[in-house]
């Protein structure tokens, strides 16, 4: 179920709001949120960007949700690279999730914000919650957004002279195409095959994954 | 003494401590190291044998499954979670599959269900008793690992008896799991199912199981040597912990009784009786003791279900072709290691749009640089080792 706390559409259900809605939306109202989900027993508050550490600090000090499970992102684009693009065109945008949860109820919200494609900034969680410490990190090398004020913002899992952001939609899996596939450069030919046969087949200079045209599947 | 005398000595102490005075040395710990469980680099900055600074160094195992995950076909992802933590396979597909099923609407069969509850108990066993036999190894005893490795095959045996595999059993299929379940050449393709004296297996497993954990009490619990390694050792408060997002054995041992199998539906555990360990200090005696119970009541879990199963098909009515409808789900799960959750993104195709992995171990081995500040050097591998963590885990 989908609602903006001002939306009155939300009560008309048949059934009247589960728990897990009316938890939802409590946590919305607390936290000043523009609208909340819970599809798929999944509970989303999409806040605004500005008020990302204002509403995270009242999530973890008021609400209870002491809990920091992850930070991630989404890339939301229509042109993509690898994979498939959405099925609806979207904005495009980047989608910061954190997932904070409780350890008595069992409860898990997931703030969401939306950020500029170019130029994404978004203020730090680290003065908050001390794990967003690494996700931060991950999720800048990854889709290449600055979080303001975090301690140590180098990249964690790529090595530093890497270029790119690999979660980007825009980003091609160029592993394979970068780094000859052992399998046909390295390795002696199978017995009773020359050594020096042509290695060029459609199948084996092109991994799975790498054409744009043939996404893999 | 005269005073003359304690004057000169304390000149003379005072005079060496100043020409003694070092700077700081910087000790380099993996990536390869024995007790690092996988390819983890530690960076300490120790003074004398005193830990002032803490780098953990990751991502030599970084494997870009987030990236992968985009152009795989759901069915092919089975294969690739549960390469995440490969001492508890098993148990990473679970969570995945769910959150799948999720999005699709798939109501699972009971008897899929409980198969499912049952390999991923076996999985943290398995996991658990990798702990068993690693932990004390790295603090310098060797015995208990021959008793653990012992009780892991048993396990493992079963797991593969079943999918065929013993690390990566690829088993789970959207919607149940695989339904020529132990179909080997020696049954008959009409009972496609577990396979023959399966139950009666697992309950004897189960049996020699809870008697090594008497063992394991007798001889490493109440060890001395043991004790004053890890006792009072790595304290973890439960503020840190859920700070950090610390989970499973590592969190309930500060004293949280927070285990999601109680929480979620995801396994038809509300069908079983178990009980949450925890721990009191948060130690990393506390965490030994936390896992060494969690075996037990895993134990027990998979004697219940082994008695309920109940029988019927092994999984629902599935398109040949598998397209998850559009929608986002997160799917959390209780992990051998903790948190293990699927943030799936779908649009409609035949793979996800982005799929968030969210590991236990990445979230665990980031207050380790806390826990370290101001230990002693050997207490680095007393510390590190009680937190269990997988490389592979880590890095995804």
């Amino acid at each position: 179920m989908t609602a903006s706390p001002s939306d009155t559409t939300a009560t008309e259900d048949v059934t009247g709001p589960s728990a897990l809605d009316s938890y939802a939306e409590s946590v919305a109202k607390s936290v000043g949120a523009l609208s909340w989900s819970t599809n798929f027993d999944t509970v989303k508050v999409f806040v605004a960007t500005d008020k990302w550490t204002s509403s995270l600090r009242t999530a973890k000090t008021e609400l209870g949700l002491i809990f920091f499970s992850f930070l991630s992102a989404i890339h939301w684009s229509n042109d993509v690279e690898v994979g498939d693009a959405p099925s609806d065109p979207v904005d495009e945008r980047l989608e910061v999730l954190a997932a904070v949860g409780d350890l008595i109820e069992g409860h898990l919200v997931h703030f969401s914000t939306s950020l500029p494609v170019n130029g994404a900034a978004l203020a730090t969680l680290t003065g908050i919650y001390g794990g967003a410490n690494w996700h931060e990190r991950e999720a800048a090398e990854m889709f290449a957004i600055d979080f303001v004020g975090h301690p140590n913002l180098e990249k964690l899992y790529l090595p530093s002279e890497f270029e790119g952001h690999p979660l980007r939609k825009s980003f091609p899996l160029l592993s394979r195409e970068v780094k000859p596939w052992p399998g046909t450069v390295d390795v002696e030919g199978m017995p009773g095959t020359a050594d020096d046969a042509p290695e060029d087949s459609a199948t084996e200079s092109m991994p799975s994954g790498v054409s744009t045209e043939n996404p893999g599947r | 003494m005269t005073i003359e005398q304690e004057a000169l000595k304390h000149f003379s102490e005072v005079s060496v401590a100043v020409e003694l005075q070092t700077s700081d040395m910087t000790l380099n710990i993996g990536p390869q190291h024995p007790s690092t469980h996988g390819v983890l680099r530690i960076v300490a900055k120790v003074d004398g044998e005193r830990v002032s600074d803490v780098t953990p160094v990751i991502g030599y195992m970084h494997r870009g499954y987030e990236k992968i995950a985009e152009v795989r076909t759901y069915p092919q992802i089975t294969a690739l979670v549960n390469r995440i933590d490969w001492v508890s396979g098993f148990a990473n597909e679970v969570p995945f599959m769910a959150a799948a099923e999720k999005l699709m609407e798939i109501e699972v069969p009971e008897r899929a269900r409980y198969i499912r509850m049952i390999l991923t108990e076996m999985a943290r066993i398995a996991s658990h008793l990798m702990f068993m036999a690693s932990y004390p190894l790295e603090l310098g005893a060797t015995t208990p690992l021959m008793f653990a490795l012992r009780e892991r095959e048993r396990v493992l045996d079963l797991i593969e008896s079943v999918t065929g595999g013993r690390f990566h059993p690829n088993f789970n299929r959207i919607g149940g799991v695989q339904p020529n379940a132990g179909a080997g050449p020696t049954q008959k393709k009409a009972i496609q199912d577990l396979p023959r004296g399966f139950l009666q297996g697992a309950r004897d497993a189960m049996d020699s199981l809870l008697k090594t954990c008497v063992e394991f009490d007798e001889l490493v619990t109440g060890n001395e040597i043991f004790l004053a390694r890890c006792k009072g050792v790595g304290i973890l408060s439960p503020e840190l912990a859920a700070d950090f997002g610390v989970s499973g054995p590592n969190l309930r041992a500060s004293g949280v009784a927070f285990d999601l199998r109680k929480h979620t539906d995801y396994l038809p555990y509300d069908k079983v009786q178990f009980e949450v360990a925890t721990g009191t200090v948060g130690d990393s005696f506390d965490r030994w003791l936390v896992r060494l119970e969690e075996i037990r009541q895993s134990a027990y879990i998979v004697q219940q279900a082994v008695d309920q199963i109940p029988s019927g098909p092994l999984q629902a009515k599935v398109p040949k072709i598998i397209k998850v409808p559009k929608g986002e789900a997160y799917v959390r799960a209780e992990n051998p290691k903790g948190e293990m959750g699927y943030y799936l993104v779908s649009e409609g195709g035949q793979g996800p749009y982005r799929l968030k992995i969210r590991s236990a171990s990445y979230s665990n081995i980031s207050v380790i640089p806390i826990l370290l500040e101001g230990v002693l050097v050997p207490d680095i591998i007393a510390i590190m080792g009680s937190f269990d963590f997988v490389l592979g885990d880590v890095d995804r």
